[in-house]
């Protein structure tokens, strides 16, 4: 399987560099003015019409994906909640970034491994997704994942499936197994019985955000990077409409250096972590989430 | 009670334990197994205590103690303690760490064993500790906190096995295991100050064809996340980055207590009912620039920040945080001491660290 799954990533990384190749004569061409041979406004190479990793790429990063994150602060108002009044000289700013790199991390820690094992090995999703269930110790947490995973089936059967189970976008073997992977889960997850003691399938998140990236034939790389810019975007868009900063202050921090080597370091470190070892490194971020029930008033689910 | 020679037919490896408690005819709990080597140290008592009442319908038999030593109260780097445990239908184990709290040693990097350079890591100490649980069984693991000291590396892996065959409620086992790790030695002002410290204890349910499915799996990793390369060049600014204290920060100590079973059905309602009627948080502070809502008045619920949550499979997880290892204790005892599952079913001593 692993063979398998390192084959398909061999045929991305070629195609990407033949495009690359082509791009670069293209741009050399234009440099050296000669003339360009045929249509070079647009430098796409004819054969890369099964690999447009891009397009799945925007479709996937897009906060439009009516996954219903946005109804989410993973913690971020009971967070407030919980440290108020703050101490004198620290602005709720300064306590916003640390929260942010805290529910980075601890997102990481706990989510990447199982995003990047589903993608790895698309046929063990029922697994992961019952150990992801037995390994998320928080109700609030869990409804959250569930909900988005859910959301996330619903938009793979009803929009992108079309597209992306068959055809010319099917990107090899691995994907199509994936894509019977996801469909059995379907079946499995509306037959199942909707009572929190079952132990069917739930539905989680981070394990059904790998095997639809797989199919829709994004790298690994990419999977797990617009899985935490995702989570970023969530809790920065809940900083706004609670209150903590302004639309701009916070595209500012999305687009920062400083953010964007956060997630490459969170990614890097658990690269190669089995699910096994995914753990919770920020414990007070269990209670915060946990404890959002308590909260007087709330804007958001979790 | 017939225990046998620990010294006889010995085939464990250093730090290996192994503990089998058997219910004999008619209602006789006996440990059929205890064997355990150096740097471990197994003890048993069984206090004959009897249970007065209990939520069992089953025969009730009485709680025998285990008691979890080890050479020094602690672990050396390089330490591996290995213990597997098997409870027999209808037992009852209550173990518990007599010496107080587990302390996980650094010895000075350049007074350590030959060849390591100064500066490197210490050798990581582990624990594994493996239970199976028969049906009708119970196990009650209140131990000490572990006090990992500065510098330390550590790493604890606690599996439980129940038994699944049996599908009805009454008859499943029964689970009640703290794990809490604290900031360190106060006392000589650690706060955060090891290396690393694991803790995953997971539950797994066995059923009629031997297959294993995970039930729950509670896993925490405090790790300085030092690079290793940078430790060659002995620079002590970069050993000390304070990531730990970061991510627990305001706490001192933080734990988990995990609830299964019909045992413990009654304490695990007793936690979730106090866990929803806390007092809302921000409930009088109507606007952004007035000081917070007056506290309640103080009780042991203030001190501790906890969640309850009936997670799945009819499991209860417990999280806490409190500033110091004394408060928690306060706040956990007093709860338990406050419903009386633990004290009925094991008897006044199961609470021995609390």
């Amino acid at each position: 399987m692993t063979v398998k799954t390192h084959v398909s990533d061999l045929e991305k990384e070629i195609s990407d560099l033949e495009y690359r190749l082509q791009n670069a004569k293209t741009r050399l061409a234009l440099a050296s003015g000669q003339e360009p041979t045929e249509d070079t406004y647009l430098p796409l190479p004819q054969d890369t019409v099964p690999l447009v990793p891009t397009h799945a790429l925007l479709l996937l990063s897009d906060s439009a994906l009516p996954l219903g994150s946005f109804a989410y602060s993973s913690g971020l108002e009971s967070y407030l909640a919980h440290n108020k009044p703050l101490p004198p000289r620290v602005s709720p700013v300064a306590s916003f970034h640390r929260f942010l790199k805290l529910s980075i991390a601890s997102m990481a820690s706990t989510s990447i491994p199982y995003v990047l094992a589903a993608y790895r090995y698309p046929d063990d999703l029922e697994t992961l997704d019952n150990d992801m269930d037995a390994s998320t110790p928080c109700v609030v947490a869990q409804r959250a994942s569930i909900a988005q995973g859910r959301a996330l089936i619903g938009v793979w059967e009803r929009a992108f499936r079309g597209t992306y189970a068959s055809g010319p976008f099917l990107t090899g073997p691995v994907a199509a197994r994936a894509v019977k992977a996801i469909e059995a889960f379907s079946d499995e997850l509306k037959s199942g019985v909707d009572d929190p003691d079952s132990l069917g399938p739930k539905g989680h998140f981070a394990p059904l955000w790998g095997i639809v990236c797989l199919v829709m034939g994004m790298d690994a790389r990419q999977t797990a990077y617009v899985f935490m810019l995702n989570h970023a975007k969530a809790v920065l868009s809940a900083a706004v409409r609670a209150s903590v900063m302004g639309p701009y202050q916070a595209q500012a921090v999305l687009a920062s250096q400083g953010l964007q080597d956060l997630i490459t370091a969170r990614i890097d470190r658990e690269w190669d972590t089995p699910v096994e070892d995914a753990g919770q490194i920020v414990p007070p971020l269990d209670l915060w989430v946990g404890r959002h029930e308590l909260l007087y008033s709330r804007i958001f689910n979790s | 009670m017939p225990v046998k020679s620990p010294f006889e037919a010995c085939i464990a490896k250093p730090g290996q334990g192994n503990v089998v408690l058997s219910l004999l005819p008619p209602s006789n709990p006996s440990l059929t197994t205890l064997t355990y080597k150096y740097p471990l140290k197994l003890l048993t008592r069984a206090p004959g205590y009897v249970p007065v009442s209990s939520a069992l319908s089953c025969p009730v038999s009485r709680p025998v103690h285990l008691y979890l030593l080890t050479y020094g109260g602690g672990l050396l780097p390089g330490d591996h303690i290995d213990v597997s445990i098997t409870l027999e239908p209808q037992t009852r184990l209550v173990v518990t760490t007599p010496q107080g709290s587990t302390k996980i040693f650094k010895t000075e990097p350049n007074s350590s064993t030959k060849g390591r350079r100064p500066g490197k890591l210490s050798d990581k100490s582990r624990q594994t500790l493996d239970v199976r649980v028969g049906r009708e069984a119970a196990l009650c693991y209140l131990p000490d906190p572990a006090v990992p000291y500065k510098d330390s590396r550590y790493e604890q892996v606690q599996t439980f096995t129940i038994d699944a065959t049996t599908t009805k409620d009454s008859k499943r086992s029964s689970l009640c295991i703290l794990d809490w790790v604290t900031q360190g030695r106060t006392s000589r002002g650690e706060n955060w100050d090891f290396h690393l410290w694991r803790g995953k204890n997971e539950v797994w349910a066995l059923d009629e064809s031997g297959k294993k499915k995970l039930l729950l799996r509670d896993s925490l990793i405090l790790d300085e996340e030092i690079d290793e390369g940078l430790l060659e060049d002995g620079d002590e600014t970069l050993i000390r980055n304070g990531l730990i204290r970061e991510r627990t920060r305001p706490h001192g100590v933080v734990g988990t207590l995990i609830l299964y079973g019909p045992i413990y059905e009654h304490l695990s309602t007793f936690f979730m009912d106090r866990f929803t009627s806390q007092p809302r948080i921000g409930a009088r502070n109507w606007s952004s620039s007035a000081p917070a809502a007056v506290e309640s008045p103080p009780n042991y619920d203030s001190k501790v920040t906890f969640t309850a949550a009936r997670v799945r499979a009819g499991f209860v997880l417990v999280k806490f945080g409190a500033s110091d290892s004394e408060t928690a204790k306060d706040w956990l005892g007093n709860i338990l001491r406050e419903e009386g599952t633990v004290i009925n079913e094991f008897g006044e001593e199961a609470l021995f660290c609390l």
